[in-house]
């Protein structure tokens, strides 16, 4: 790499770190400030200060760390130049999260304690995927339309013995596709109503089955991905699909892309665009502020059996480290990984 | 949701939560804010949403089933049924409220209410009147 793409690869990375960490206050519900719960006349009063000085050591340390990767870019380099570069990248994600440690230590100062009183609606909700069930089962059906496909013109495969890795591939391919599945219904079924009616509890639901819908559309992508990938060694699909598979994923990309856009503009929970009026009935995210841990990364509480809850650090949804079903979830995130590495490489 | 009937629970009450779930459950079906067919949420939604066990949902539904009020259904919650036979009278069950009930009105004398308001009062409660 010549010195002014370096320069500029690194600025890039750094700055939209630095705009990830700028944004990161604005992720959360508007009750809940640097993963605590705090009163609004301190989000309106201290918590706005609180914000600015938060924001001012982020760029701070992004603007040092453009001026060290623009000195260590320079052509009389050594060949270590590129670990530099990595360590200056992660030494500024460093001083973002150190920032928010900061943040958040202040902000608990203003904590609201968590009530012993809740509230909950005696209406059922929709806990169906979007789309129903046929649709959240479009990625097995492409996966088997590829796998009749790969066995109907296997005799056209080149080389012997590379239909079995294809077929292995499409194996993995279900694998993931029922990972994300069973994630999207675990998120669905899983996790916790907060606003109870009105207004506020509609858009709490909207944004429970956008995430869904991004979670449905990335087994989709999947399904899509490692398909075309296969199908791409008979030299019939070869030709047709070689080098339109960006093509292919963009619509699902850019609708996915959309969502992320659409939860920035609504905000944790969709609660940025309901009425202030609309959600008083709750407070926060029904979750206690002391079981959130680094900071909001983590939520750690065996009393609750949410395996899911909102998450304090960015959108969606986190798990509850304290619940044996997140354990056995996150250990079925691994087993697609497990089986591609044992029999796949 | 505007109007949707509310279950709430307070962890620091002396009552047990399952009765305060019961007892809210109960108001809404005498109430008939609940109504013959309406579904409740399943036992494992309701009690991630106030979360408490799922085992504290289920107790307070197997009350309420008891009652006549609600036929419970496997992984679908429970139907609010009609309530039209009358039930076998409890005798001591009724005895047992009923002391409860004349407790509540010596608190509410002594908390300053008079004879009558405390008549105007019930009567209002037992007519499903809401205050």
């Amino acid at each position: 790499m010549t010195f002014d793409s370096w320069a500029m690869v690194i600025t890039f990375v750094i700055a939209f770190h630095a705009l990830l960490f700028h944004a990161m206050p604005r992720f959360s519900r508007p009750d809940i400030l640097f993963a605590v719960t705090v009163p609004d006349a301190f989000v309106a009063g201290g918590g706005r200060t609180l914000i600015s000085r938060y924001r001012a050591i982020v760029w701070t340390g992004a603007a040092a760390a453009v001026a060290l990767s623009v000195l260590l870019s320079a052509p009389s380099g050594s060949e270590q130049r590129g670990w530099l570069m990595m360590a200056v990248v992660a030494g500024n994600l460093i001083v973002g999260l150190s920032a928010w440690l900061w943040a958040h230590r202040q902000a608990r100062t203003h904590a609201l304690p968590h009530g012993d009183a809740r509230v909950a609606s005696l209406v059922p909700r929709d806990t169906s995927l979007p789309g129903g069930a046929l649709f959240a089962g479009g990625p097995f059906a492409i996966l088997l339309t590829a796998a009749v496909l790969l066995y109907a013109y296997s005799d056209r495969i080149p080389e012997g013995g590379r239909e079995t890795s294809a077929f292995g591939w499409l194996a993995f391919g279900a694998l993931c596709a029922a990972m994300t599945l069973t994630l999207a219904v675990s998120l669905s079924r899983r996790t916790r109503q907060i606003a109870v009616d009105g207004m506020a509890a509609a858009a709490e639901q909207r944004f429970r089955r956008m995430n869904v819908l991004m979670l449905v559309l990335v087994g989709y992508g999947m399904a899509i991905m490692i398909s075309a990938v296969t199908l791409e060694k008979v030299p019939a699909f070869g030709d047709v699909l070689s080098g339109r598979l960006g093509f292919m994923l963009l619509p699902l990309m850019l609708f996915n892309f959309g969502i992320a856009i659409w939860m920035f503009r609504v905000g944790q929970g969709g609660q940025r665009a309901v009425d202030p009026s609309e959600r008083q009935k709750a407070r926060g995210d029904a979750t206690p502020d002391h079981a959130w841990k680094v900071g909001g990364l983590f939520y750690f509480n065996r009393s609750d059996p949410a395996i899911w809850v909102e998450n304090r650090l960015g959108f969606g949804y986190t798990l509850n480290m304290g619940h044996s079903g997140a354990w056995l979830l996150m250990g079925m995130m691994f087993l697609p990984m497990l089986a591609a590495t044992l029999f796949l490489f | 949701m505007p109007g949707a009937p509310l279950v709430s629970i307070n962890l620091q009450s002396s009552t047990p939560v399952y009765r305060q779930i019961a007892s809210d459950l109960r108001r809404h079906l005498v109430e008939e804010r609940l109504k013959p067919g309406d579904l409740l949420p399943p036992i494992r939604q309701l009690a991630l949403d106030l979360g408490v066990h799922f085992n504290t949902v289920a107790l307070a539904y197997r009350m309420l089933a008891d009652e006549g009020w609600l036929e419970l259904k496997r992984r679908r919650g429970a139907a609010v049924i009609a309530r039209n036979a009358p039930r076998a009278v409890d005798r001591r069950h009724v005895d047992h409220l009923l002391r409860q009930l004349g407790h509540l009105a010596a608190e509410l004398r002594s908390a300053g209410m008079t004879p009558r308001q405390i008549t105007a009062a019930l009567q209002r409660i037992a007519q499903g009147a809401r205050s």
